[in-house]
């Protein structure tokens, strides 16, 4: 086993530092009145959430890995028309913000609400995740070992299900997971579609009664949820396959008379997840007296732009840390580090938020309020997405090319520097647009913890929103869109790019 | 490093409480101060630019939800950078008082507001007052029913919109609890848990109420003229009623603002919220009612002395938590 | 009884014919390569054999049942056929006998491990069974590729360029091995390449396709020693052409009066196809040739030579090839093929 160099080791531990902050303000709530939050616990309610909460949770991972693999096998491998189309089509609902998906909603079906809601909105908004993740598999994919299932006696399907899932479900259920743990997470579109989930109660708790102890009885809970929907993945992930060389001509599969079908599935999907939506913000838009103050919305625009720059930018780089870490040294404490950064990812924002107020307020006062304390949480929440984008090109760098450098006479940790961080500069700027266009859409965190005095697309957003002016909500909302979507179609040329390279 | 910085916040507890006792000795002079707001900014941000610009001093307002900003004072404890907290409602304030993190107002603030719309402790003041009204569907609903306890009738299943989790919400059912006791409070409660639609908040009721999902709903008067204001009066469905006599659903509430750091630029913006100028810019921009004498309450509205409200100081409506706990057994939360 | 049967096998893509008319027949056990430049339409026959395409026009038929045509073409899982890809595209994740059992879906566990363990043996690979595939070298994967197909007993074994990835030598070794394979299982096959070396070494017959049509079909030794036509002559083999007129029954040429293989008529005008072998070069102070280049290869080299205005290239007996700068005498050996115009 190898060891990694220091500088890595830095990052590495410091980004683990930072996500076991929140478990320990969390403990540390806990042990204020451990008799209540055992009440707590033990309400009905409590295990009527839980029962609430898995059943949205299983229920969205479910259909956004199935429409988000049917989008990616289209658009890369059949013949349907205008697959660039649908392809960027998939991708876009990542730039919406899920509240406003759902504000999008109920705008127009005024009696969109409950399970099935928050079901059709959390997998339309999270779906992009596996549709990009299966999509950059796909590519890699050699057809010709498809095209040998076939005919040794493979359907079709059973081709799908025997040896094309096989190769994509590493990328698949690690989409997955960022899915469950986004909708385990997610406040704002459920509260505002009216359903009950775990953390919709630690808000109230929160919110309604002040109670900072069965808020984080519940947050624990949730946390303990997290690590066990970690444990299934890791445990149905599989290794990464070596990559396939893309040698063999890439055959996209004739739909014949499916095609119409095919196009107007993808159609459907494109409706409901970009239409409705950017329908909605138009409907406002026109709707109602308000004038747009510019050098607002230019100051709101600065704002998100800044803090999804730099914040992506320091969580890139704390990402490439961890990932080259947990994957080319994959040295025990590596795989620790990493596991714990993705268990806080669960923890709704406002936990996080307050655990940050908590400890920058009391003790480092010097950033607390500043654009650094910001970042800090953003790292902790976005982390895990970061990644889940870096990681697999860090893995795919051959490790041939190391030691061919090595023998070259350059040291271990310049090789690292000169061979394997160029070659998955791609892969790592791609992981830092994802994380940009997250901080673009968070809200909650950026409330509680953005220096005063500060606005971005988000909180104006939500401010016009609070006091129903939903012509003013509307030039933010989709300014965000519009710029969330620049990073969004990034993502989605990224993960197309080995198509593209293959077929030019 | 905590173990030292928890001895500050003891310290600071210790000198906080010692300089309470002498408070009139000196204040310390600010030339900015910060406000944590949890009122829209649209609202808030004209009539603190117009302080500054009056007064000379600095405000930074930090905008939030008033449950997350309270939810932040209490985080932030004895360290927090404001020096205000302008909150939507009682319930934000007193959890915030109770910690211990406001000081007591002077008389002379406390004296120009109706002891029933502040703190008995005076830790917080009001300086908006808003009344919990029923909105509803004139199409549909024919006649306002004269009690909110005629909601639990089996005929409003499914037609009455409510927000258990939004405070103005919550303080009315304290009042109710306060008024009428615990049994018949849970009573009404689980009513409503057969009878109405579940809401976050008071402009998702007005909302649904204007869309004809719900017949009617209960919220802060408010809410029907910002909706006016933005989509045009004349393009409301709803109208607004009061029940009958001195009955407890419609119960009088406040904005208010507590002084977290006090200073004589903490105490010239409270006093500015309470003056002429800061209470007729409610009148006028919010329609809510200004609570000193001496301002007339918008045209549109009942006058707050003919609102037939209960009978019930503001101060009484504290113990939040024993609501939360009828709310929960009710199955409404 | 005929095993495959191509009867006017036309494809276009849009506007374009990849395929115009192939007619082809494959007997029982028969090693038949198809042998073309790239762009020639194989990798796309072998497409259309395999069910992967529908054919513009013509049919396909397999041990007698019409698998391909216009209107129905049978699905790939059902034709009974097995294919050798470029790369060997091998499942990467099973392992060397999880991919070679692959297709053997009804088959008992117990013939399925005994059938595993006998192609096993017959690829040299039984040290190998539980690898996983990135463990493999070129030709291993090659090899596995080969036992995956031929396990099910395919009825006709597709073989697209299956040694082009690999290096020179190891092209070779493969070769035979794939040859003593195929023999061992008794197998039906089609191998498509644009190595001329590869298809006259391994096949019992070469089919040559040019421009989307087979323009000649037979052993390598005919396809060798008769081309049809100058095209095929100088794709098969290095040859030097040269005009001449046909003389009392010879073909006169600038290197002499020289004997056709072919059929003449008395005072056609054509060109005639030299190889490199027919040259025959002495090395004579005063000879007319000069030697302007040399590649050695051991066993022979490819002697340049200059003479009479015309640029050849001879083989010649490596040890005893002229070196640049001698002058030589030119004799041309043996019969050469004249093709008229």
């Amino acid at each position: 086993m190898r060891k990694p160099p220091a500088l890595i080791v830095v990052f590495g531990v410091s980004a683990a530092l930072l996500a076991v902050l929140p478990i320990g303000y969390l403990v540390l709530r806990l042990f204020e009145g451990l008799d209540k939050a055992l009440a707590e616990l033990l309400r009905p309610r409590t295990l009527e959430l839980l029962g609430n909460t898995i059943l949205l949770v299983a229920a969205v991972s479910i259909s956004a890995l199935v429409l988000g693999f049917a989008q990616a096998w289209f658009t890369t491998r059949s013949n349907v028309k205008f697959a660039s189309v649908f392809a960027v089509l998939a991708a876009l609902p990542l730039a919406i913000p899920s509240y406003v998906m759902a504000l999008g909603y109920i705008s127009l079906f005024p009696t969109f609400s409950g399970f099935f809601a928050s079901w059709l909105v959390l997998t339309l908004a999270t779906s992009p995740y596996v549709f990009l993740g299966v999509t950059a598999a796909l590519v890699r994919i050699d057809t010709a070992s498809e095209e040998v299932a076939r005919t040794l006696g493979l359907g079709r399907f059973q081709v799908l299900r025997r040896i094309t899932w096989p190769q994509v479900r590493p990328a698949a259920t690690a989409a997955v997971l960022l899915v469950a743990l986004y909708v385990l997470s997610e406040f704002g579109a459920i509260a505002l579609l009216r359903y009950d989930t775990f953390t919709r109660a630690i808000y109230n708790a929160y919110r309604g009664s002040f109670d900072r102890t069965s808020a984080a009885a519940l947050a624990l809970v949730l946390l303990a949820i997290t690590l066990i929907v970690i444990w299934f993945e890791r445990r149905y992930r599989g290794g990464y396959l070596a990559n396939t060389k893309a040698l063999g001509k890439r055959v996209r599969v004739d739909l014949g008379s499916w095609s119409w079908v095919a196009m107007a599935g993808l159609t459907l999907a494109a409706l409901v997840s970009v239409g409705v939506p950017i329908f909605s913000l138009l409907v406002w838009s026109l709707q109602g007296s308000a004038s747009l103050d510019l050098a607002m919305l230019l100051d709101a625009l600065w704002g998100s732009v800044r803090l999804a720059l730099i914040s992506g930018l320091v969580i890139g780089v704390f990402a490439t840390a961890v990932a080259l870490w947990a994957v080319r040294y994959r040295t025990r404490l590596g795989v620790f580090v990493e596991t714990v950064s993705w268990a806080t990812h669960a923890l709704p924002a406002v936990v996080v938020g307050l655990a940050l107020v908590f400890f920058g307020a009391n003790i480092t006062p010097w950033i607390y309020q500043t654009t650094w304390m910001l970042v800090i949480a953003y790292m902790i929440l976005f982390l895990p997405n970061a990644l889940a984008a870096i990681s697999t090109p860090i893995a795919q760098v051959p490790k041939d090319l190391e030691d061919v450098s090595q023998s070259l006479g350059v040291p271990a940790n310049r090789t690292l520097f000169k061979v394997v961080l160029p070659i998955a500069f791609p892969g790592i700027i791609a992981g830092v647009g994802l994380v940009a266009l997250t901080v673009l859409k968070e809200l909650p965190a950026t409330l509680l913890l953005r220096p005063t005095e500060t606005n971005t697309l988000a909180t104006r957003l939500w401010g016009a929103t609070e006091d129903l002016a939903y012509s003013q909500a509307a030039p933010y909302a989709l300014l965000l869109v519009i710029i969330a979507g620049l990073p969004a179609l990034a993502l989605n040329s990224q993960a197309r790019k080995a198509l593209s390279e293959v077929r030019g | 490093m905590f173990k030292k910085s928890l001895a500050l916040v003891i310290a600071a507890v210790a000198a906080v409480s010692v300089s309470g006792c002498s408070a009139e000795a000196a204040l310390p002079d600010k030339s900015s101060i910060t406000v944590y707001a949890g009122r829209s900014e649209a609202l808030i941000q004209p009539m603190v630019d117009k302080f500054t610009l009056e007064t000379g001093i600095e405000v930074e307002v930090r905008y939030a939800g008033s449950a997350e900003l309270a939810a932040q004072l209490l985080e932030e404890g004895q360290n927090s950078p404001a020096d205000i907290f302008f909150a939507q409602d009682a319930g934000a304030l007193g959890a915030v008082a109770k910690a211990g993190l406001l000081t007591k107002l002077p008389d002379e603030i406390l004296g120009l507001v109706s002891a029933q719309y502040s703190a008995a402790d005076g830790s917080w003041v009001g300086v908006s007052g808003r009344v919990r009204v029923f909105v509803y569907n004139p199409d549909t609903v024919a006649n306002v029913p004269s009690s909110v306890f005629d909601l639990a009738e089996p005929e409003w299943q499914g037609r009455i919109g409510i927000a258990p989790t939004n405070a103005s919400f919550q303080a009315f059912v304290t009042a109710m609890r306060v008024l009428h006791g615990e049994d018949k409070t849970l009573e009404w409660l689980r009513a409503m848990k057969t009878n109405a639609v579940i809401y976050e908040k008071n402009s998702a009721i007005l909302e649904a109420v204007e869309n004809k999902i719900v017949d009617a709903g209960l919220i802060n008067h408010y809410y029907w003229f910002a909706m006016g204001r933005e989509i045009g009066f004349e393009n409301l469905t709803s109208r607004l009623g009061q029940f009958e006599a001195r009955d407890v659903g419609n119960l009088i509430n406040a904005a208010g603002v507590g002084i977290v750091s006090d200073s004589n630029a903490a105490r010239s913006f409270v006093e500015y919220l309470l003056g002429q100028t800061g209470q007729q810019y409610f009148v006028d921009q919010t329609s809510e009612y200004p609570l000193i004498s001496g301002i007339e309450a918008g045209v549109d509205l009942t006058p707050l002395s003919q609102i037939p409200a209960p009978d019930i100081d503001l101060s009484d409506l504290d113990s939040l938590e024993e609501t939360l706990n009828l709310i929960r057994e009710a199955g409404l939360i | 009884m005929a095993t495959l049967n191509l009867r006017g096998l036309k494809k276009s893509f849009g506007d374009f014919e990849v395929l115009s008319g192939v007619n082809l027949v494959v007997e029982d056990q028969e090693l038949v390569a198809v042998l073309g430049a790239s762009g020639s339409g194989k990798s796309t026959l072998l497409r259309l054999i395999a069910g992967f395409e529908k054919p513009t026009a013509g049919t396909i038929e397999l041990a007698g049942d019409e698998i391909s045509s216009v209107n129905k073409v049978l699905v790939p899982e059902k034709r009974n056929i097995g294919i050798v890809p470029q790369d060997a595209a091998l499942f990467p994740h099973l392992s060397v006998s999880q991919n070679i059992g692959f297709g053997l879906a009804g088959w008992s566990s117990k013939a399925k491990a005994a059938r595993v363990t006998e192609l096993l043996e017959i690829v040299e690979l039984q040290e190998f069974a539980d690898s996983s595939p990135d463990k493999l070298s070129g030709g291993q994967a090659q090899r596995v590729a080969l036992a995956r197909a031929l396990a099910p007993r395919p009825a006709i074994v597709l073989m697209d360029e299956p040694f082009s990835a690999l290096d020179a030598e190891l092209r070779t070794r493969l070769r035979l091995d794939v040859k003593a394979i195929l023999q061992k299982e008794g197998a039906t096959a089609i191998l498509v390449t644009h190595d001329q070396e590869e298809a006259l070494s391994l096949a019992d017959r070469v089919a040559v396709l040019r421009s989307g049509q087979i323009v000649q079909v037979g052993s390598p030794t005919e396809i060798y020693n008769s081309p049809v036509d100058i095209g095929i002559a100088t794709f098969l083999g290095d040859s030097v052409l040269i005009d001449g007129e046909v003389k009392n029954g010879k073909v006169v040429t600038l290197l002499g009066a020289l004997n056709p293989l072919n059929k003449v008529t008395e005072g056609q005008v054509g060109r005639v196809a030299i190889r490199g072998e027919n040259f025959y070069l002495l090395p004579n102070p005063k000879g007319e040739g000069e030697v302007v280049g040399q590649v050695f290869f051991g066993h022979d080299a490819v002697v340049e030579v200059v003479t009479k205005g015309i640029k050849i290239r001879a083989r010649s007996n490596g040890p005893f090839a002229p070196e640049v700068g001698m002058r030589v005498s030119v004799w041309v050996r043996g019969s050469v093929n004249f093709y008229p115009g």
